[in-house]
């Protein structure tokens, strides 16, 4: 790729980011028959779709799975027509039948092949022993609905699924048909910094962290996070955290900066200080017990005055399952936000 | 005490056998009657059938062995193999993929689940997958919702089957590659109605008493049903392993339930007049109870589903005007050498030791010990002729098969007991609600 082409693909993706800004931060795919995979990103240009995972895979945008498309294999087509077919002349053409069981003698049999009593008392004879199956549960029972193809007759419960191409006319298995999946995207602090420059960020304390602040970008916290519990794990040494959520979302970015900057005065150079969502904070304290990181929290508290902003609280990690409940915390937020 | 511990190693030397041979002829031209129904009478039951054989293979092994014709079964019958299970997870994956990968290619396979705990549903459809990735309909899958019993989920079997013939095997057993070929063969006869396999034992390295029951089976499954075979007196079309001509099990209407329903749908056939065949190369290795308590069980379960179904359910085979000689033949059999003689056998030990002092038992049992040895021996040189089983590695433990017969019989003895008087009757593999309605023999 030549520099002036980059250049070119670089503006389409800020624009692409523009966009999703003005649409609210997150764009869904929609329906329609007409798009060729069967949905399509409203507001944006067709095709968008490899600038997006472009951009989901740098962390400028989040993307969550929307929905899965089945399409045929030999046209790429998604008008497909998706039936249950007989697994032995492969049509269409079945009927459901339903079976009973007499518990007396054993006999298993379609419903039409057990005579209806005919003394008006309601129930079945049974053809092999010929005696009255009046209470269902008791004396006979329905063994569920057996699929019968009316071409060859054949009798299965699990029958196959298969799609046939309305476009190409190509009939495949469900299981060996193409997927695609379609994500929704949400714009992440780093897509905003990304609009806010006019750039994509490509410096590598751009990419570490939140602009200006020092403060850890989310995956390279959880990247943190992680190599912290293989130290636990390993060398059993502890770990605690200190977690500040904003109380209001709104907060402007000069105040949340005077913030991080007296959280930051309080920490070691040790300590880490990241970004887990917009309004989540999260500070990981190497070999720090819970008394140590409370002492802490109290010290801060001082230090933000009266009535800080944030809700601080502090923990010590022991067990992989805090961390997860800390992300889930932080993913929550995230998609709050 | 001492003197008795003598006196019996002194009895254990196989020395002593041979004044039973110096007695021998007296004895044959005697009429001395517990000699003639506890010495002869056994022994032409269980020894001269395996002499028959053999020599007869001796001279034509065609009859015993039947080959498979050239050019046989161009046009091959559609087979529908039936497997019924329930928890059996960890076997049924090598039970559909021997049963569709045995050389035989007209072939399905149906796999009924009896609302199993496990993922035995799952098992079987990875196998089906693995062996058809595009679909097939030679393997089927059907679950019952509620759980009915061995006999109702291979009812659904035998009603979902398209075959010609219908093989039912069991979940823990595996068809060996070519034996399809073998088990059709005696259906060439049109009389024939349904065809026994021959199961082996697959897992006969496990203990010891898989090991036994791997010369058991050679004895009691293998050669003893050949004989039977030959002479039209098969009374068992086991189903671990039993080929049927699909349109008579569906106009007996499949299995009865409650337990034994091999053993009372092949009655039904030898009272309807069917033939009933037995195949040496038709095997199905099959997995055999791997301790004591299991064999014990198994085996109680099939003395009381013989008592129970034999005795009283068909116990009109015996008059000899309804359903012919070899039917009464095979009661008279069953009644004389597997009921009355262990029992009388038992009372007459008994007996002895009581009127001819507590000295005398031991000294009648290590005869019958020898005796009973030497027989087994050549018994299992026979059966390792002919059939190839046991292995020879297994000959020395013919030494214990013995008291591993004894121990076998005294706990089938209870069973009937138990059975006759009507104790512990209902068993687990019997739901309830299918024991309520099954009526009682």
């Amino acid at each position: 790729m030549t520099a002036t082409e980059a250049a070119i693909a670089e503006e389409r993706r800020i624009d692409l980011l523009r966009c999703i800004a003005d649409a609210g931060g997150v764009i869904e795919p929609q329906p329609n028959p007409q798009a060729e995979h069967g949905y399509e990103y409203r507001r944006l240009a067709r095709n968008v779709e490899p600038d997006l995972q472009f951009l989901a895979e740098r962390q400028y945008l989040d993307a969550r799975f929307f929905d899965r498309v089945s399409l045929c294999p030999k046209c790429q087509s998604h008008h497909l027509n998706v039936r249950e077919i007989c697994p032995g002349c492969r049509q269409a053409h079945l009927t459901t039948e339903v079976l009973l069981h007499h518990f007396r003698c054993g006999y298993t049999g379609r419903a039409s092949e057990f005579a209806s009593d005919h003394r008006g008392e309601g129930g079945y004879t049974c053809p092999k022993c010929n005696r009255q199956m009046r209470h269902l549960g008791t004396e006979y029972d329905r063994l569920g609905r057996t699929s019968v193809c009316r071409e060859c007759g054949l009798s299965v419960e699990d029958l196959p699924v298969e799609a046939v191409c309305l476009v190409c006319g190509t009939g495949t298995l469900a299981e060996n048909l193409t997927n695609i999946d379609f994500f929704a995207y949400a714009l992440t602090s780093l897509g905003r910094a990304a609009i806010g420059n006019g750039t994509l960020l490509e410096r590598d304390d751009q990419l570490l962290f939140i602009s200006g602040a020092r403060v850890y970008r989310r995956r390279v916290m959880i990247e943190f996070l992680g190599q912290e519990m293989k130290r636990l794990d390993h060398f059993k040494i502890g770990f605690s955290l200190l977690m500040a959520e904003y109380r209001s979302a709104a907060a402007g970015d000069d105040h949340r900066e005077r913030l991080l900057s007296g959280l930051r005065e309080c920490l070691r150079d040790i300590d880490l200080i990241g970004q887990l969502s917009d309004t989540l904070l999260i500070a990981i304290l190497p070999q720090t017990r819970l008394r140590e990181a409370e002492a802490l929290h109290q010290h801060v508290l001082a230090v933000l005055g009266p009535q800080p902003p944030l809700t601080l609280t502090t923990l010590e990690v022991t067990e992989p399952s805090q961390i997860a409940q800390i992300l889930a915390r932080g993913n929550t937020l995230g998609a709050q936000g | 005490m001492t003197g008795f511990f003598h006196y019996f190693l002194g009895a254990l030397d196989p020395g002593s056998v041979f004044g039973f041979w110096r007695t021998l002829p007296e004895l044959m031209i005697s009429a001395y009657i517990p000699w003639w129904l506890l010495g002869v009478l056994p022994i032409a039951r269980w020894f001269l059938p395996d002499m028959v054989c053999w020599l007869v293979y001796l001279v034509k092994p065609a009859v015993m062995r039947p080959p498979l014709p050239l050019g046989a079964f161009r046009a091959e019958p559609f087979v529908s193999v039936v497997i019924a299970g329930r928890n059996e997870a960890a076997s049924i994956g090598a039970a559909i993929r021997a049963s569709l990968l045995c050389g035989y290619r007209n072939v399905e396979v149906i796999f009924v689940d009896d609302c199993s705990d496990d993922d035995s549903i799952a098992v079987a459809r990875r196998a089906a997958r693995s062996l058809f990735p595009h679909g097939t309909d030679r393997i089927r899958i059907f679950s019952s919702p509620r759980r009915n019993g061995k006999a109702s989920a291979l009812n659904i079997g035998i009603r979902m089957a398209r075959g010609e013939f219908i093989a039912i095997i069991d979940a823990d057993s595996a068809l060996q590659y070519g034996a399809m070929h073998h088990w059709l063969l005696p259906f060439a006869d049109p009389r024939v109605g349904a065809v026994a396999a021959n199961l082996r034992v697959r897992n006969s390295t496990e203990s010891i008493v898989t090991r036994l029951q791997e010369c058991e089976y050679a004895f009691q499954v293998t050669m003893a049903r050949l004989a039977a075979a030959r002479v039209g007196l098969l009374t068992i079309i086991p189903g671990a392993g039993g080929l049927f001509r699909a349109e008579i099990i569906r106009r007996l209407g499949g299995y009865d339930t409650g337990l034994g329903d091999d053993t009372d749908l092949t009655i039904k056939l030898r009272k309807q007049g069917w033939k009933l065949g037995f195949s040496v190369d038709a095997m199905i290795w099959t997995d055999v109870p791997a301790t004591w308590r299991r064999l014990c069980r198994q085996r109680k379960r099939w003395e009381r589903n013989m008592v129970k179904i034999r005795l009283s359910k068909h116990r009109d085979m015996l008059a000899l005007g309804c359903y012919g000689v070899g039917n009464a033949i095979v009661m008279l059999d069953l009644l004389i050498i597997r009921v009355t003689f262990p029992w009388v056998a038992a009372v007459g030990l008994l007996v002895v030791g009581l009127m001819e002092g507590p000295l005398s038992a031991p000294a009648v049992l290590t005869d019958i010990y020898w005796i009973y040895l030497i027989w087994l021996f050549v018994k299992a040189l026979i059966a390792r002729d002919v059939a190839q089983t046991p292995q020879p590695n297994h000959f020395l433990l013919l030494m214990v098969f013995p008291f591993y017969k004894l121990g076998l019989r005294a706990a089938v003895m209870s069973a009937e007991l138990a059975e006759l008087l009507r104790i512990g009757v209902k068993h687990p593999y019997v739901p309830d609600h299918v024991w309520q309605e099954t009526p009682w023999w």
